[in-house]
């Protein structure tokens, strides 16, 4: 049996790629006030972009990557416009339903195309590094070390840039960010162009780790709740967070349980926190 | 054909059943459950496990109803006591982790294979006409529930749903505690969606974890959508509608020569999503607004 080492740092790879959506997730979600079930699918959408280019037209991953971070951003952004936009002062439950028929529309696009078959990138096989018994894949370094940068970016802009600053004061108060002058709708576009960007790289990435199929972030969306609501919703730093600690319980629970039960996790985790600590871990007193 | 049309209308009269389920949640309270079919599946499993281990089926269904409506009262206090907005997603998950168990807990559920050769209740009774004789079964369902439902509607406690939906701090400050009746309307519907997974698995006598997917959710949502939510004829109106769109789209097969099994179903799907979202934006009320 591997060390427990290993189920760690697996654990810290999967949390890291959760990381993108759940941040994408969790700040869409204060923007918007109401959790998008799509963004799971954004994975799916990001996943296959890349599959398309690197198979269809023979481009490395790296560069299929950064394809899919594009076109996955341009679909969230055209799924906002098109299905969010005309709801947007509606209650946000209706915001909700409207979400998951965007994720089927979009689940089945892709299958549409490419069926249900199990796919895999087309990427040069590299021999893992191994360190006192631990197995490190150099992908899963780069992803990890990727979804890193990425997060000190995404903090950066929110915490540096006018336009970060804006966005962060347009999901406190949103009736108080327009009274101001803020172009809402700008910052909201701008969010979403950027949630579905970093959903579809982490689709990528998943695809990397494990397979590519039309359900491969649908089931995702558990767990990108899991990591939002731990990290209190609205929090950059408290999603990446969650979604370490989902990530490694993942990876940890299949010391204990079926490794079947793996998605299983986030749901007990949704629980455990709606019981105990309903505001997150990081988040104040409501 | 007369074959076909049976079946189609026993199953329109089942997806009926769960649209008024769903009504009373969304409809009526505004409550979000995206998993109306793990209720669905927990209705048909717990009748069709005591049925094939031999339990008469006046207890059987009465168990499932039972098991449904605890299953929807656990889940509702856990989620409605502290936060409403994880309501949607501790169902969708619930009904993610219950095939996920229905799947792999086979001394239970027997997995995979599913649950075969579910006795038909009262089979000695109507050994020719069967099939007919349960449509009637259903359809009889359908309308106990619908009379039921409405009664509740017009009712007092009807009254308090509707308030909760729309504004409930005013509810609250009227003295009525609103999380109580929420949860009870939500068990409503869990038991109203168990009743509908009892008819379904005695109808086919066969079951297996993947008939419980998450689109069957999607389906009920539109179907209430478009036929009217908060209106409980436009529930069953919508079940017709929804039953004659996923049925007229399998004729499309015929015309369109590239059109695969997975396509069709990816297709039926898109639309159903699409539909689902349009009605949202343009036709909130659905064909038949609440009156």
């Amino acid at each position: 049996m591997p060390p427990i080492a290993q189920y760690l740092f697996n654990g810290l790879v999967t949390g890291g790629i959760l990381a993108l959506p759940s941040v994408a997730f969790s700040l869409l979600w204060k923007l918007l006030r109401f959790p998008n079930f799509a963004v799971g699918t954004y994975l799916t959408i990001g996943a296959f972009a890349a599959f398309a280019v690197n198979h269809g037209l023979g481009w490395r991953i790296e560069w299929a990557w950064l394809w899919a971070f594009g076109v996955t951003g341009a679909v969230a952004w055209v799924a906002d416009r098109v299905a969010f936009r005309p709801l947007r002062d509606r209650r946000p439950f209706a915001l909700a339903i409207a979400s998951i028929g965007v994720a089927f529309v979009l689940e089945n696009g892709v299958r549409f195309i490419w069926g249900n078959d199990y796919r895999s990138y087309d990427v040069p096989v590299t021999r893992a590094l191994v360190w006192h018994g631990l197995r490190v894949g150099r992908e899963q370094l780069a992803i990890l070390g990727v979804a890193v940068a990425l997060m000190l970016l995404v903090q950066g802009f929110l915490d540096r840039t006018r336009l970060g600053i804006a966005m962060r004061a347009s999901a406190d108060n949103p009736l108080l960010a327009r009274v101001k002058g803020l172009p809402t709708e700008r910052i909201i576009g701008l969010a979403t162009l950027g949630g579905g960007a970093l959903a579809g790289g982490a689709g990528v990435f998943l695809g990397l780790d494990t397979t590519i199929d039309p359900l491969l972030g649908t089931g995702l969306i558990i767990a990108v709740f899991a990591a939002a609501i731990l990290g209190g919703i609205g929090s950059a730093p408290g999603a990446l967070l969650g979604a370490l600690v989902v990530g490694v319980m993942e990876e940890v629970s299949t010391l204990v349980i079926p490794p079947t039960y793996k998605s299983a996790v986030g749901f007990a985790v949704i629980l455990i926190m709606l019981l105990l600590r309903p505001q997150g871990l990081a988040g104040a007193r409501s | 054909m007369t074959g076909y049309l049976t079946a189609i209308a026993t199953l329109v009269g089942i997806r009926a059943l769960l649209a008024l389920g769903l009504n009373v949640q969304w409809g009526l309270t505004g409550l979000v459950n995206l998993g109306v079919v793990a209720f669905f599946a927990i209705g048909a499993y717990t009748a069709g496990l005591l049925a094939v281990a031999g339990v008469v089926w006046p207890l059987a269904w009465s168990a499932a109803l039972v098991i449904s409506g605890l299953a929807g009262a656990g889940l509702a206090l856990a989620a409605l006591r502290l936060r409403e907005d994880y309501l949607a997603i501790v169902t969708l998950g619930f009904g993610e982790v219950l095939r996920l168990f229905l799947l792999n807990e086979a001394w239970l559920t027997r997995g995979a294979n599913g649950i075969t050769g579910i006795p038909r209740p009262l089979h000695g009774w109507f050994p020719v006409h069967y099939d007919l004789f349960y449509l009637g079964l259903v359809a009889l369902a359908v309308a106990l529930v619908y009379l039921v439902l409405e009664r509740v509607r017009r009712s007092p406690f009807g009254r308090v749903l509707r308030a909760i939906r729309e504004d409930e701090t005013v509810a609250a400050v009227a003295g009525k505690t609103v999380v109580r009746f929420k949860v009870q309307a939500f068990v409503i519907g869990a038991v109203v969606a168990g009743l509908a997974g009892v008819f379904f698995g005695h109808y086919l006598a066969y079951i297996e974890p993947n008939m419980f997917l998450p689109q069957e959710t999607l389906f009920v949502w539109l179907a209430l959508i478009l036929g009217g939510s908060g209106n409980n004829r436009g529930a069953i109106l919508g079940a017709v509608l929804l039953l004659g769109l996923l049925e007229g789209s399998r004729f499309a097969k015929d015309l369109i020569p590239f059109l695969t099994g997975v396509r069709l179903a990816a297709a039926q799907q898109m639309l159903v999503g699409a539909l689902l979202v349009a009605l949202m934006i343009r036709r909130p009320e659905g064909l038949l607004p609440e009156r």
